[in-house]
């Protein structure tokens, strides 16, 4: 099967200064892909390229056979890449429906219809904010903010949702629901490129993990073979004594 | 229950809030059949011209969230093109409809360059704009340079046809208004004024949203000045091309409530009654006072008029609530 996504040596400089070295992996339909890596290891500069949010200084991004320019992240969205951001950013003044609608009438397939259509509302109920449906976003908690980030990600019927950090700054509890949420989006079809810092919540959910570090890939494979990999431990604990 | 988009007003008097409007412009249509006076005539067509104006800035500033001190460009070319047009002799509402367009061409050439600024850079390109454009009018012949320009209607018209086609202009802005409140249109426009990148990363192309929301202004606004320049019979370049002609613009909707339907009408009726008060009692003052007032609302009441009249009805509201006489739900 072809990958959905081909990451071909992308590399990209910030002023002379190098964030991203010759990263090349590619993504096979349905899986749920893990980024990890300390620090600065480049991965949120990554899933902005891949989001088209950001031009690579050289290489590509092959998405369902289409190479992806960069720099409109409305044009990646319309091929079907979507992503969440680690701070969440709601249109603040908008209610929480009124959110959800931007993604579903500017998305994938966007809806000429009204706001407060079924999937809309399937939507809200699924990610448990059905009961704030109408009050402004700006008045939501961190947990509720980073959920409808989320819902905002999955209105716009993303083939590739791209992940960042949504696990942060929650509760054991919330951390759980928003990983069990995952998961069902996984098995409603969507393919998801997930960036996070707890190494936790990685291992537990990801079925391959792609590790980072200085701009460059250090290594990949399945979670157990990640958390035994030398080279990664070093990368997070650093050299033990003796070697 | 179906959910309204951007603002939700679920009171029992919603079908009398909706017919409230229809009845004002009923009453304003008529109004001349009572002879008040050519002078109220005359306040009610400035403020007609300065609601269309007020509104057509909201589209962009109020909704877009982009501020614009360039608007008096269109005004202006508005005025001018209506004006030459008017001269040869072709029908008002097609000189107006050329200002207009006139107008829309001028917007997609300030609007592609600006657009890529954001924020207060785009604000002071606006400003650039307006005055280049302010310049280049001083000295072009064939409407007079500085000196300004006379409109000379051969054929003959009832007077009260100034003061209607001012009140269909601003019905028309108030309707489109309304319409972009409504529309996806007006959801992307909201969306990039709370957050252009993240309305971009759900889809919304800003630039194409933002070309357009100043192009349907633009076009408002040209029609708004075409149709003061055959009133005023004579323009000149400082003063439909006025800097402060820019300003009073944007401050209309401000003074009113930005990013509302209802505000900037307010705002535009509060300026064009004031305004006139304000230039006969303190013609040396009036600029000071705008600006104070400007000052004031920003720091107070960024919600202006309409921000003030919500808060209050939510204190009344509260209050009631707490004394008893409304049943809790």
């Amino acid at each position: 099967m072809a990958p959905i996504l081909s990451v071909d040596r992308v590399t990209k400089y910030f002023a002379g200064l190098a964030a991203l070295k010759e990263v090349s992996f590619e993504l096979r339909q349905g899986g749920i892909y893990g980024l990890i890596g300390p620090n600065g290891a480049g991965k949120t500069t990554l899933l902005s390229i891949v989001a088209g949010a950001l031009r690579p200084t050289a290489g590509s991004v092959i998405f369902q056979d289409r190479r992806l320019s960069g720099a409109k992240s409305f044009r990646a969205v319309r091929a079907g890449i979507v992503r969440t951001h680690q701070i969440p950013r709601p249109f603040r003044a908008l209610s929480v429906l009124a959110n959800i609608s931007v993604g579903s009438r500017f998305g994938l397939h966007a809806q000429r219809s009204a706001s407060g259509t079924r999937d809309e509302r399937r939507i809200l109920e699924w990610v448990g904010l059905a009961h704030v449906a109408y009050i402004p976003a700006a008045t939501l908690s961190v947990g509720d903010q980073k959920r409808l980030e989320l819902a905002r990600a999955l209105a716009a019927r993303p083939k590739l949702l791209l992940c960042d950090e949504v696990c942060s700054g929650l509760t054991e509890s919330e951390t759980l629901s928003v990983l069990r949420l995952l998961r069902e989006i996984q098995q409603a079809g969507t393919t998801i490129l997930y960036v996070e810092h707890n190494l936790k919540a990685i291992m537990s959910v990801c079925d391959h993990v792609i590790v980072m570090n200085y701009g460059r890939k250090l290594a990949e494979g399945s979670p157990e073979a990640m958390q035994n990999d030398p080279a990664v431990i070093e990368a997070y604990i650093g050299r033990t004594a003796g070697t | 229950m179906k959910g309204r988009l951007n603002k939700g007003v679920s009171s029992p008097s919603k079908f009398a809030a909706a017919l409230a409007p229809f009845l004002l412009v009923a009453i304003l249509a008529l109004l001349p059949l009572l002879e008040p006076g050519s002078e109220t005539i005359r306040l009610l067509f400035v403020t007609f011209v300065w609601v269309t104006v007020s509104v057509a800035w909201n589209l962009l500033g109020g909704f877009g969230g982009q501020v614009s001190f360039g608007f008096a460009v269109f005004y202006g070319l508005g005025a001018y093109a209506a004006a030459l047009s008017l001269n040869r002799g072709i029908s008002p509402i097609l000189s107006f409809l050329l200002a207009g367009s006139v107008a829309v061409l001028a917007s997609l050439l300030v609007g592609l360059p600006t657009f890529r600024l954001k924020g207060p850079y785009f604000a002071i390109a606006t400003i650039g704009a307006s005055e280049a454009v302010r310049v280049v009018m001083t000295n072009v012949s064939i409407t007079g340079g500085a000196s300004g320009y006379r409109i000379m209607e051969t054929g003959t018209f009832h007077q009260l046809q100034h003061f209607y086609t001012a009140l269909a202009l601003a019905v028309i802005a108030m309707a489109i208004s309304i319409l972009v409140q409504r529309s996806k249109f007006g959801l992307a426009l909201i969306a990039i004024r709370e957050d252009e990148e993240a309305a971009s990363d759900l889809g919304v192309n800003p630039f194409r949203a933002k070309l357009l929301a100043h192009a349907l202004a633009a076009a408002l606004t040209g029609a708004a000045g075409g149709v003061y320049a055959r009133y005023a019979a004579f323009i000149h370049p400082q003063g439909v091309f006025a800097f402060s002609v820019g300003v009073a613009i944007l401050l209309m909707p401000i003074i009113g409530g930005v990013g509302t339907v209802w505000g900037p009408v307010i705002g535009a009726v509060v300026y064009g009654l004031v305004h006139e008060e304000l230039i006969a009692s303190f013609p040396q003052l009036h600029l000071l006072l705008y600006g104070s007032l400007l000052i004031l609302i920003i720091f107070f009441e960024p919600g202006g008029v309409i921000g003030l009249l919500e808060k209050s009805f939510r204190v009344f509201a509260y209050t009631r609530r707490l004394s008893g006489s409304h049943p809790q739900r």
